[in-house]
């Protein structure tokens, strides 16, 4: 009996003893799935889903500008999407309509910023690569934060005094319990810069190969060609340029390649689909853009459109992640015109800018018909070569995502549109210019009010 | 052992040796006392006070008594205390105790231990589980209201099998599970989590707990263990209070047969309270609005399609009714004549069925109880079923004097069948009866259905739907399989020590089946998204149907091991002592399948050629989940009793769980208890109050803590694959939660003191309950300035008190032979009070401090103003406008800083009710038994969401009557503000549409009080010798009404005091039963 007794208090003990020691390996679960971020690869996988985030809200202004039209060949779902955007209707837009992002811009910045905050802990990663890494983040920065105040900004070039005006908070920490208030267009443009100058003395490959959709030490300058270009700082935005096509100026031959597609020799970084493939089938080209192509002069024509019926044009350089580009060499060369035009008032500038311009044309027209063209351009006043450049950056940028930035950042002219008969104006700068900051936003923010 | 006591004193003695047993099954019984009273030793001559012993391992005792003692008294925990006289064989003497039913001498189950109802220190109460508690609840948990002081059961939907919202002792912590703790025998269930009801889709909803999957009929009793004393040693996951089930075992002795059969009639309940408009009030409305400015989804309704088919549209605006031609009125006049009843033709009476058989018996080597159950529940929307079908079999060995062990298996199958509604919301059919417009009528006149182009909004959408083409074309099945097995060993050293060990296993396994037909609304759809312009406006879907088969298991494991031991030193210290360990591991894994092209009849599927990677992301065909945790806790309690009087206890648990990202050291969290009672009524000095049955004061104080397992201090992510570019899929890390290193344990310090009393051989007994229960360092989610990146975040946000009474009566009230009537009622007062709370600098609606945490504030309304828009109090007690109060800016938004606006609200009242209960009455004659249940909820609110939107009310759609009585220049009177044009004041029109502002209003937020008589049962039971005859131990007959009836405070316009606020809740339904319980 006793000795029953002890063999099971041994055995008693026994197990206890044993479930307490391996208490600490039965507790350590590596969770399938989750980690903890320390080493470069993981930073730069956490990099790669801010890239992977980025809005495509460019394309989506797309339809407030004049490249679309809406009519009976949409259909009714899309029509639900995105005709109140189109039609400018910002006080009552149906629930189901579309909307500009605001939260995916700042978890961007979110994560950008959390990468420059603890650049110093990265470990298993060499200098170059963390540097490289960091170069990406404040590059990120500085392109959330510019499409941030081009939607919900007043335009730069509009303002008397870009102090003056609010636009939206700038984020640079990833503080949780920071709440912002809207920082003005002037403040953020100069964190645009500072960003852009920051990431230039880090950023150190020059071609990514495969990952072309990531920042590259070519893409400050070409950046820094639209900010300052934004800006109206002609001369930076000329300098920048130059810099670009320095390295990099070859332009795509349009009849075997679009320029906008991912590998196309143009193309710098292939980030922002734009067109999306909801975008691309809701609208229709609107004809009076498809009229500026040259019928057989211009190569584009046929290339970037598919003209079933005169009220059914789609377009072709849109519908999936092939075109993804946020910056291309034909962008540069129109900003390298434009800014040389502007720079200054002399016959020398305004060489250079026809210089630019032709070499765009050249490529994108056939001979014959660029002679036409190169003898009408090289007869141009300033005016009309201005209003050139402006027509070609409308035919040679469509659907990019630029042109609604540009109506804004120049003339903000009167726009009329006509669905089902009612017509619809924006006039001449309206304040609808400016995209309204989404409510869900303000109510998680009320400092966004003011 | 022994407790042998000397003669000493002149009086010779004797020498009794005996054995106690359970009367029933002969078992020996371990640890029973016998003593010689001691008016007895007095009137012996003998000078000792005191002379017992216990009997030992094997249900022996021996003990030496004076000379001239007759009789001995002999108690057992759980047994009558019984007087056996000294006579016969006094070497032999067998005392055959029988289970007892008095009060104080039960035991409570608490899932670690047994404990005697006379050393309670703790609040707990038990709930013994008989058809009458249980009327028609499918599941355990429905059944619990009203029952339980301090335990409120708010079902908020009628839909079958919905599980009710349970909160022991008000809401102690925001984050996280509000849910107690469910314990089956001793193993806490897992998957008990009620998913966020989505009301809309509720109708999916169905038996979706593991709770549901047990047999309600083989339960014995319900525990509640309500304070920390009770709690604290289940660890962290007990906060919220824990539900103990103890189910129903053999006995020894013949094998004893029962069979219950339940059948259910429940009738579908009427919408008429919701007062939706009728044809004639629709067309008259969409008439009216036609003429006005109001301009908002103006080509919507039958009768401006009708106007603009005939080009009328323009000429009906500028002169009215008489403009329109005579075919043009005829067409619109037959609108008036159809009246479809959207909620007859889409709701059922429906009979459900319920049968139970059990057979259990043993002897004194085994006992077993076996069970098999069948229910099949239709639900009053056409379509929606259920039905589970239950196995339970338990058996008890003893397979040596010192070993005991059980098992006990618990399987059942469950099947939910419904028709998919997560297409859009008003693919639901309860949406769709209250909005789909009166005049629609859902098939052609040739048969053919005819699609309801209003319901889906602005524009007359080319995925034309229609409600039973929706129900014929698409299923949704789920089906669930769990086993739970619970094996236990007992071994015991001797008297005073002994080891218990339990294993359970639980296996949940649940396979769903989700199918849409190619004619279908929801296929549709994803045809529509899918379709390209780059595919010349194809669709990359192959032609047909889809289906979604996904499984997902959940399993768990725990095993605890613990030692007790109890002993008495000098007869009147009583020591109880237990410690043990116990681990837990969790796995959840789920893996979902998707195949399009699918076609029912021939189950086959076509490829899915996607045009690239982000698609193929969009449109998964096959996802996996995958999670493992660990948990590893020490626990020890004890107790020390004084000449069973005065007893003290204690309790600690450390929990340790696989908490990532946290450093080591607070893996383990220490929880602990300490409690007291004193039992006045065994005091010498209230001996004389001969009617005094029990009076006991208990007290306790527990601290408990809880932490966020998902709060990390690091940033961490979860890996994911993306496609950026064509052919380069990577993998990626995305963060979901920002990093929080200010995170803190949450903490809640219980005090809580009670007091029991008993008179009149317990006639009356009565249990008041007070505690005070202190939360700080709350954790919740609070909402984050979308700056941030995120929308939410956990931050400790406040500290709470719950302050609370309970009561408990239960009386007999009459008892003569032939009639009793029994009360039992029970009553809770809890009153909560947020008393510190960090507001964020970014919330524009008021802080908590200072008032329930279920605080409703409100904008106070000032009627509307000369153009029918509603006007407000602001603070100064002046008549402002929207514009004035909250200063909008011209987007609509108000300029007024976060503080400003949080300061326009007042406060109304809570959504929590300040008191609740249950009140049961049983009256018995002879053989009939009838009961009748009221439960109550007291000084309550809730906000309702508005009748219509002024903003955007859509004219296309069925809605409540209230629109009928909206502002227009014929009708100022109202209260109803005017339809509102987004031209007429842009800054108000987007306050209205966008921001909460209307149902902000105080007109809103309404007194939901109720009592309902939730059930009224009569049962007869057949006299014995008629069943006997047919050899019958007992049948008895039953009929039951459940929620016949409701009191309540004003609930115009929604269907129960319970679902107000929420128009698209499922009523609670009324039912009647015929319930029959045969035993052999």
């Amino acid at each position: 009996m006793k000795n029953i007794n002890r063999i099971y208090g041994i055995a008693t003990v026994a197990l206890a003893a044993l479930s307490t020691t391996s208490c600490d390996n039965f507790l350590d679960i590596q969770p399938v799935g989750r980690v903890i971020i320390t080493t470069a690869d993981e930073y730069r996988k956490m990099l790669t889903e801010a890239y992977s985030i980025v809005p495509e809200d460019r394309g989506l202004a797309t339809f407030r500008s004049d490249e679309f039209v809406l009519n009976s060949t949409v259909s009714q779902e899309d029509l639900n999407s995105y005709l109140d955007i189109w039609r400018w209707e910002d006080v009552s837009p149906e629930s189901t309509t579309a909307t500009f992002n605001w939260r995916s811009y700042y978890q961007v910045l979110y994560e950008a910023n959390y990468l420059i905050e603890s650049r110093d802990n990265i470990t298993e990663g060499s200098a170059e690569e963390i540097d490289q890494l960091e170069g990406e983040a404040y590059m990120l920065r500085a392109y959330m934060h510019f499409l941030l105040v081009n939607l919900y900004g007043e335009p730069y070039t509009a303002l008397a005094d870009p102090y003056s005006s609010k636009a939206v908070p700038l984020k640079l920490d990833t503080d949780p319990y920071n709440v912002l208030s809207r920082n003005t267009v002037g403040e953020i443009y100069d964190q645009i810069i500072s960003d852009m100058d920051m990431a230039e003395r880090l950023l150190n490959v020059d071609d990514w190969g495969e990952y072309r959709y990531r920042f590259n030490t070519l893409s400050v300058d070409a950046l820094r060609s639209r900010v300052y270009l934004y800006m109206g700082r002609w001369e930076e935005s000329l300098a920048a340029s130059r810099r670009v096509l320095e390295v990099k100026s070859t332009l795509s031959d349009v009849t075997t390649e679009l320029p906008n597609h991912y590998q196309s020799v143009e193309n710098i970084v292939a980030l922002e689909q734009v067109m999306t493939a909801y975008y691309d089938r809701a609208g229709k080209v609107n004809s009076e853009l498809y009229g500026l192509y040259d019928i057989s002069g211009d190569l584009r024509r046929t290339q970037y459109f598919n003209r079933q019926t005169s009220s059914n044009i789609t377009v072709k350089k849109g519908g999936s992640n092939e075109y993804s580009c946020s910056f291309r060499v034909g962008e540069i060369y129109l900003n390298a015109a434009e800014a040389a035009l502007e720079a200054s008032t002399g016959e020398d500038a305004l060489q250079a800018a026809r210089g630019y311009l032709l070499t765009l044309m050249q490529n994108r027209y056939t001979a014959n018909y660029y002679a036409k063209r190169e003898a009408a351009v090289n007869e141009m006043s300033r005016d009309e070569l201005r209003e050139e450049i402006y027509t070609e950056r409308r035919r040679e940028l469509a659907f990019e995502g630029h042109r609604w930035f540009d109506l804004r950042r120049t003339t903000r002219p009167q726009l009329t549109k006509t669905y089902q008969g009612v017509t619809y104006t924006l006039e001449q700068n309206d304040s609808r210019y400016t995209v309204r900051i989404p409510s869900a936003a303000i109510e998680a923010n009320p400092n966004l009010a003011n | 052992m022994l407790s042998l006591v000397s003669a000493t004193a002149a009086v010779a003695s004797v020498t009794v040796k005996g054995r106690v047993v359970d009367a029933g099954d002969q078992q020996p019984l371990v640890g029973a006392t016998i003593i010689v009273p001691e008016k007895a030793l007095e009137a012996a001559g003998s000078s000792r006070r005191n002379v017992n012993a216990l009997t030992d391992i094997d249900g022996n005792f021996t003990i030496v008594v004076p000379d001239g003692i007759t009789a001995v008294d002999c108690r057992y925990v759980g047994y009558a205390p019984m007087t056996v006289e000294l006579k016969g064989n006094l070497d032999h003497l067998v005392i055959p105790m029988t289970a007892a039913s008095t009060e104080l001498s039960e035991v409570v189950v608490t899932g670690y231990q047994k404990i005697e109802k006379r050393k309670l220190t703790a609040a707990i109460q038990t709930v013994a589980v008989n058809d009458n508690m249980l009327g028609s609840a499918m599941s355990i948990d429905q059944a619990l209201a009203g029952q339980v002081a301090g335990l409120s059961s708010v079902t908020s939907t009628g839909a079958p099998g919905a599980s009710p919202k349970i909160r022991i002792r008000g809401t102690a912590s925001l984050n996280g599970t509000q849910e107690p703790l469910w314990v089956l025998d001793g193993i806490p269930l897992e998957g008990t989590t009620l998913p966020t009801m989505e009301d809309l889709k509720d109708i999916d909803e169905i038996y979706s707990t593991s709770i549901a999957g047990i047999n309600p009929a083989d339960i014995e009793t319900i525990t509640v263990l309500k304070d920390a004393a009770a709690t604290a040693i289940y660890g962290a996951r007990a906060a919220n209070g824990v539900i103990v089930i103890t189910t129903k075992s053999g006995r020894s002795g013949a094998p004893k047969v029962n069979f219950s059969t339940r059948i259910t009639y429940s009738p579908k309940t009427g919408i008429d309270r919701l007062n939706l408009l009728d044809s004639n009030e629709k067309v008259d409305l969409e008439l009216a609005l036609l003429g006005t400015s109001y301009t908002y989804r103006e080509n919507k309704g039958q009768v401006a399609r009708i106007i603009a088919a005939a080009g009328e549209t323009n000429a009906y605006k500028a002169g009215g009714w008489g403009a329109l031609s005579g075919s043009t009125q005829a067409q619109i006049n037959q609108l008036r004549n159809i009246n479809t009843d959207w909620n007859d033709i889409l709701f059922r009476n429906t009979v459900s069925q319920e049968y139970n058989l059990s057979v259990s018996g043993g002897n004194d080597k085994a006992t077993y109880y076996t069970s098999v159950g069948y229910t099949d529940e239709r639900g009053n929307v056409v379509g929606v079923e259920a039905n589970r079908l239950n196995v339970t079999a338990k058996a008890s060995y003893r397979l040596s004097r010192r070993l005991r062990v059980g098992a006990s298996l618990f399987a059942n199958r469950r099947v939910n069948k419904s028709n998919l509604t997560d297409a859009d919301g008003f693919t639901n059919p309860v949406y769709y009866s209250r909005r789909a417009n009166p005049y629609q009528t859902p098939f052609n006149e040739d048969g053919s259905y005819n699609y309801d182009v209003d319901i889906q909004g602005r524009e007359d959408s080319e995925l034309m739907f229609n409600i039973f083409e929706e129900r014929d074309g698409t299923s949704y099945e789920l089906e669930s399989k769990s086993v739970t097995a619970i094996f236990d060993g007992e071994f015991r050293f001797n008297d005073q020590f002994k080891v218990f060990t339990q294993l359970g296993l639980q296996l949940d396994d649940s396979d769903k089946e989700e199918i849409a037909d190619g004619n279908t609304y929801a296929m549709r759809k994803d045809v529509e998204r899918t379709t390209l312009a780059t595919l010349g406006g194809e669709s990359f879907l192959p032609e047909g149907g889809k289906k979604t088969a996904s499984s997902s298991t959940q399993r768990q494991v725990t095993w605890k091991f613990q030692g007790e031991y109890s002993d008495k030193f000098a007869d009147i210290h009583e020591v109880e002592l237990m410690a043990g360990t116990e681990i837990r591991k969790t796995w959840y894994e789920s893996v979902s399948a998707t195949g399009y092209g699918y076609d029912r009849k021939t189950l086959q599927t076509k490829p899915v050629i996607f045009p690239d990677e982000s698609w193929a992301e969009l449109y998964p065909l096959y996802a996996e989940t995958y999670t493992e945790n660990a948990f590893a806790s020490f626990y020890a309690t004890g107790s020390y009793s004084l000449l069973g009087r005065y007893t003290i206890g204690g309790s600690v648990r450390m929990d340790g769980s696989d908490m990532f990202g946290v450093a080591k050291k607070y893996r383990f969290l220490p929880l602990y208890s300490v409690s007291g009672l004193w039992r006045l009524s065994d005091e010498p000095f209230m001996e004389d109050a001969e009617w005094l049955d029990n009076l006991a004061l208990r007290v306790s104080y527990g601290i408990q803590g809880n932490i966020d397992k998902n709060t990390s201090s690091y940033v961490m992510g979860d890996y994911n694959n993306v496609t950026i570019l064509p052919g380069l899929t990577e993998e990626i890390i995305s963060v979901s939660t920002p990093p929080n290193s200010r995170l803190r344990w949450e903490k809640t310090k219980t005090f809580s003191t009670g007091i029991d009393f008993g008179v009149l051989n317990n006639a009356i007994n009565l249990s008041v309950d007070f505690y005070n229960r202190n939360g700080s360092d709350l954790i919740a989610a609070r909402m984050l300035p979308l700056e941030t990146g995120y929308v939410q975040m956990l931050v400790n946000w406040a500290s709470m008190r719950n302050t609370g009474v309970e009561v408990t009566i239960a009386s007999r009230n009459i008892h003569t032979p032939d009639f009793m009537w029994t009360t039992n009622f029970n009553f809770a007062w809890n009153a909560n009070k947020v008393l510190r709370e960090e507001i964020p600098s970014n919330q524009t609606t008021p802080g908590r401090e200072g008032y329930p945490v279920g605080a409703l504030f409100a904008l106070k309304s000032a009627g509307l103003d000369e153009d029918g828009y509603p006007l407000f109090y602001n603070k100064q007690g002046e008549v402002v406008t929207a514009t004035e109060l909250l200063k909008l800016n011209s987007a609509g938004a108000s300029t007024l800083t976060a503080e400003e606006q949080r300061n326009l609200y007042s406060y109304i009242g809570s959504t929590d009710p300040l008191f609740s209960g249950g009140l049961m009455n049983t009256f018995t004659y002879k053989n009939w038994e009838l009961s009748l249940n009221f439960i109550f909820n007291l000084k309550s609110y809730v906000r309702c969401s508005p009748s219509y939107s002024p903003a955007n009310y859509d004219r296309g759609m069925n809605s409540n009557r209230d629109i009928l009585n909206r502002w227009t220049p014929d009708n100022t009177n109202t209260t109803f503000p005017v339809l509102m044009n987004s031209s007429d004041r842009p800054a108000e029109y987007i306050q209205y549409a966008e921001y909460s502002l209307y149902s902000s209003l105080d007109t809103w937020v309404k007194r939901n009080d109720h009592v309902r008589l939730q059930n009224l049962r009569l049962a007869y039971t057949l006299p014995s010798e008629i069943s006997r005859k047919a050899n019958m131990e007992r049948v008895t007959i039953g009929l039951e009404a459940r929620n016949l009836l409701v009191f309540g405070a004003d609930y115009t316009n929604y269907l129960d005091p319970e679902t107000m606020g929420n128009e698209f809740a499922q009523p609670i339904p009324k039912s009647f039963s015929f319930n029959l319980n045969v035993t052999f």
